[in-house]
């Protein structure tokens, strides 16, 4: 019995350690942000001035900034296009993958199975051209087509859903005179609703923390992200830690706030996405 | 049934042609062409490239901050693969019997989605010479013997960055590693107690061959991951002092957009696409299938 509880303290005690390196540079980044500038110098960065000496100065400087409000507004828009076209194209294509024989499968699935395969970042140096060419570079079209063709994550996760969908029901819909969009659209598609919040939860955290594709492809202020705003930011901010430490933590809390209200769906998703087989 | 069969073709064709052309324009196409322009000298913005046979491969085989950049990849490599028992341990303790297993679960994987870029000027806070809390830390421990210049510090500064790195991804490892103990029939583990089986005797025997196919695809992220570490030292140190933080593809990178040459650029992404490629079949053929030929064995 004993030694049950003294297990049970030990790990509790592992667990607490683990939270404590989770959440001290947050925290600590949080201290800062919430002093002035002479606290800054006089006071230990482990610990919060008096009560009475917490500033919210340095949150109204950064919230005031009107590229933030211009990184929101982005990110906005790239989020709500490149999501809706990531989950049309995911569906489909996995649906005909899944459950079509026709030739010239192999040749599409390894070509999308390569794509899995290629560098992130290098393949810019190629990429990049072919955005110039488009006519797409400092538009919010070059992140949102470049989202849209090479993330492929939702493949995997929406495959693995349909294999788990009877095929009688397709063959049902069809004996009924649907078509094939119909069936889609009208049976398959909003079956898919679980593996589509997935999807859509799990690339709006990777697109909102996106940062080198913006930041390559849109150099110009008014296409500013929250990322590439805060890379600004720092760089006009040299030094002084407080107004950089409140920007810190305003960029963080979109997706912390996604996390903590989806959990379920970004944890079952993370999972599937690993385990291809 | 033709009938049905031409409306078949057409839904599939229809369907897929915007899909799979996006697919060869952004990333199949890139991918060639780098391959066509790690022969040639073109710098990026001339209409005119020539091409120079090999020059770009030999360049880069003699290219001494390159290769140096990849050894600080090896770093990334080897500090991650020390946290994979680490990792283990955290899925074992979080999927058996824990007060506030879930907040803890809830916590471990926290780090992975928060922004990149904003946990890397975070750390560089908590790491700053003037100021900075890590240094405090030390402080009020009395260790302030070691205190370094933790970013500039050409022998430190990869650990550094490498701990940044650890923080940001092992959660994303243990709750891979949660998801494949979960998925262990709970009967195994029953039978296993009724036998008189301890928790390690159960760790060993039972949940860690049951995991090996995660463990074998974490291994393999660790790998391509630590190839391919970019943002953390893009931000914090872009690359510094010198090149003492650069890895191989911030080098690349860096040769493309900041000195202009494209070609040896390219032909240094063909190197991290073969070597991604090389990873992938090892892992594939090599150690997926001795694992499962294994298990196909055991099962006879």
């Amino acid at each position: 019995m004993i030694k049950k509880v003294i297990t049970q303290i030990l790990k509790q005690i592992l667990c607490l350690c683990m939270v404590a390196v989770v959440i001290a540079p947050i925290l600590l980044t949080l201290f800062a942000a919430l002093k002035t500038k002479g606290d800054m110098a006089v006071t230990s960065p482990l610990s919060l001035p008096g009560w009475d000496r917490i500033t919210l100065e340095n949150f109204k400087k950064v919230l005031s900034n009107k590229y933030l409000l211009i990184g929101f507004k982005n990110i906005g828009i790239i989020l709500v296009v490149s999501l809706v076209f990531n989950v049309m194209f995911g569906t489909i294509t996995a649906y005909i993958i899944e459950r079509f024989q026709f030739r010239g499968k192999k040749i599409i699935v390894s070509l999308f199975f390569a794509g899995m395969l290629i560098p992130t970042f290098v393949t810019e140096i190629a990429r990049f051209q072919i955005i110039q060419r488009m006519h797409l570079y400092n538009t919010l079209g070059a992140p949102i087509i470049i989202y849209i063709a090479s993330d492929l994550m939702q493949l995997y996760i929406y495959r693995q859903f349909i294999s788990g969908i009877s095929v009688s029901l397709d063959e049902a819909a069809l004996m009924d005179g649907c078509s094939y969009f119909g069936l889609f659209t009208r049976i398959i598609f909003p079956l898919l609703t679980p593996a589509t919040a997935t999807v859509c939860i799990i690339k709006a955290i990777n697109i909102i923390n996106d940062m080198y594709i913006p930041y390559l492809y849109m150099p110009k202020n008014k296409l500013r992200t929250l990322t590439t705003f805060l890379m600004d930011y720092a760089n006009a901010q040299q030094g002084s830690w407080q107004y950089l430490a409140a920007g810190i933590i305003i960029v963080m809390v979109p997706t912390i706030v996604l996390y903590v209200f989806f959990q379920k769906y970004i944890l079952a998703g993370v999972a599937a996405g690993a385990v291809k087989e | 049934m033709s009938k049905l069969s031409k409306k078949r073709r057409q839904f599939i064709i229809v369907s897929l042609i915007v899909p799979v052309l996006l697919l060869i324009a952004f990333v199949v196409f890139p991918a060639a062409d780098l391959i066509r322009m790690s022969f040639t000298n073109w710098d990026g913005y001339s209409p005119e490239s020539s091409f120079i046979g090999i020059d770009n491969y030999i360049a880069m085989f003699q290219n001494k901050d390159l290769w140096m950049s990849l050894k600080n990849n090896a770093v990334y490599f080897i500090v991650h693969l020390f946290m994979i028992g680490l990792e283990l341990a955290f899925a074992v303790l979080l999927t058996g019997k824990l007060r506030g297993a879930k907040f803890y679960k809830t916590m471990v994987f926290m780090p992975y989605i928060i922004n990149g870029v904003a946990i890397s000027y975070a750390f560089s806070y908590f790491f700053s010479p003037i100021n900075g809390a890590f240094d405090a830390i030390l402080k009020t421990v009395h260790l302030e013997s070691f205190i370094r210049s933790w970013l500039s510090d050409p022998k430190i500064v990869n650990y550094v960055l490498s701990f940044v790195s650890v923080w940001r991804f092992s959660g994303y490892h243990v709750i891979l590693f949660m998801a494949a103990l979960q998925s262990i029939p709970l009967d195994i583990a029953e039978a296993a107690k009724v036998d008189g089986a301890n928790s390690w005797q159960l760790f060993r025997y039972i949940q860690v061959p049951s995991i090996m196919l995660m463990v074998d695809f974490v291994l393999f992220d660790n790998i391509r991951g630590a190839l391919q570490v970019f943002d953390i030292p893009f931000v914090m140190t872009s690359g510094g002092p010198g090149y003492a933080s650069s890895t191989f593809t911030l080098y690349t990178i860096k040769t493309a957009f900041s000195f202009s040459n494209f070609g040896l650029a390219s032909t240094m992404a063909v190197a991290i696409m073969v070597m991604i490629v090389l990873i992938y079949v090892i892992q594939n053929y090599v150690i997926h299938g001795l694992v499962l030929k294994d298990r196909r064995r055991k099962n006879d």
